[in-house]
């Protein structure tokens, strides 16, 4: 698999399991892409991301670890993330 | 997700790495905190070498609302509850109210407590008029009240600022909450003096909980006190400096 294919089906992954996760509250249109922030436009809470940190871990294994890299980051950087930051880390763990 | 059934109540809980070192047990703090409080800072570094347990305190996060039982001596039979099937020695974290949970599962099982972190332990019985203030608050008050990072996360976020404000109003107005910290009692000396294991205090420099820090290392048998610039949330203040303390702790 190309690196463009395993993008692409790692951000529909990842958009399903924040639908998932969110649910009908989701205040958010359109489609979830690379540009959109999990904290302005998701609006993701603190424990949703416990969640999506979770079946990232049953989905990937151990192989890609969210935790520790959000742990990582500054408040700033966080509130900042998008989704395709997160799809580019993923795709890098499994490359 | 986890859940878990201890103690009559649901649990959300969380499970960290998987390393050889005694079982880590990472307790949050009461109206604003959740297991994230712990999940993305300094849960993930200890994961390395042990596995760690965190789980949302009742009425909290994903675990289940139930109107009363936000005591300490409750929450601790919850701690209990939760590690009935855990054998071997626990180290225990916890802030805030969870730390003072921390010390009482600590006074009443000592051996079963390896190391023990206090992070900012409020000194109950808690301020009652500051607390009342408080319950009557219009939300606007409540979110001014708040960390500044938390007001930070919540701008412009309509959907989760609503969510959140629903979690605190639920435990403000529709729990015996306010009326148990009122109630909560003070631990004694004779009590403080129990805790013989190693116990790192951590307080912050501007929160109004430091005193009882000063506290705690005098009546402690094996306690040293850090403190670090900041309030009552280190955790967001300073989550790079918590994280190097409690693992250096943990792993002296």
């Amino acid at each position: 698999m190309d690196n463009d294919t395993r993008t692409q089906e790692t951000l529909e992954i990842v958009s399903g399991l924040i639908r998932e996760i969110v649910g009908d509250e989701l205040a958010f249109d359109g489609p979830i892409d690379f540009d959109t922030k999990f904290s302005d436009d998701l609006e993701l809470e603190s424990i949703e991301f416990v969640a999506l940190a979770e079946q990232l871990q049953q989905r990937f294994g151990s192989e890609v670890d969210f935790v520790k890299w959000i742990s990582s980051k500054q408040l700033d950087e966080i509130i900042g993330l998008t989704v395709g930051e997160c799809v580019e880390f993923i795709v890098s763990c499994r490359s | 997700m986890s859940f878990v059934t201890a103690n009559d109540v649901r649990f959300h809980v969380q499970v960290l790495g998987n390393g050889p070192g005694p079982l880590v047990v990472m307790l949050h703090g009461l109206l604003f905190g959740n297991l994230a409080s712990w999940y993305f800072t300094t849960a993930p570094t200890l994961a390395h070498d042990h596995q760690v347990l965190l789980y949302d305190l009742r009425g909290h996060g994903r675990s289940q609302r139930v109107p009363r039982g936000y005591g300490v001596a409750s929450m601790t039979r919850d701690l209990e509850a939760l590690l009935v099937d855990r054998a071997g020695k626990l180290v225990l974290v916890g802030h805030s109210h969870g730390a003072s949970v921390a010390m009482r599962f600590t006074i009443d099982h000592p051996e079963r407590v390896e190391r023990l972190v206090v992070v900012e332990a409020p000194s109950p019985p808690y301020r009652t008029l500051e607390l009342e203030q408080f319950h009557s608050s219009s939300p606007e008050h409540i979110l001014k009240a708040m960390p500044v990072a938390v007001q930070r996360m919540l701008e412009g976020a309509d959907r989760r600022a609503d969510k959140f404000l629903r979690s605190i109003a639920f435990l403000l107005h529709e729990t015996s909450l306010m009326n148990e910290l009122a109630d909560e009692p003070e631990f004694t000396d004779t009590e403080l003096r129990a805790i013989s294991c190693p116990v790192l205090c951590m307080y912050g420099t501007t929160s109004s909980c430091a005193p009882m820090g000063v506290r705690l290392v005098r009546s402690l048998p094996r306690a040293q006190l850090t403190m670090l610039d900041g309030g009552h949330y280190l955790h967001l203040d300073r989550p790079t400096e918590l994280t190097r303390s409690v693992t250096e702790f943990v792993h002296a």
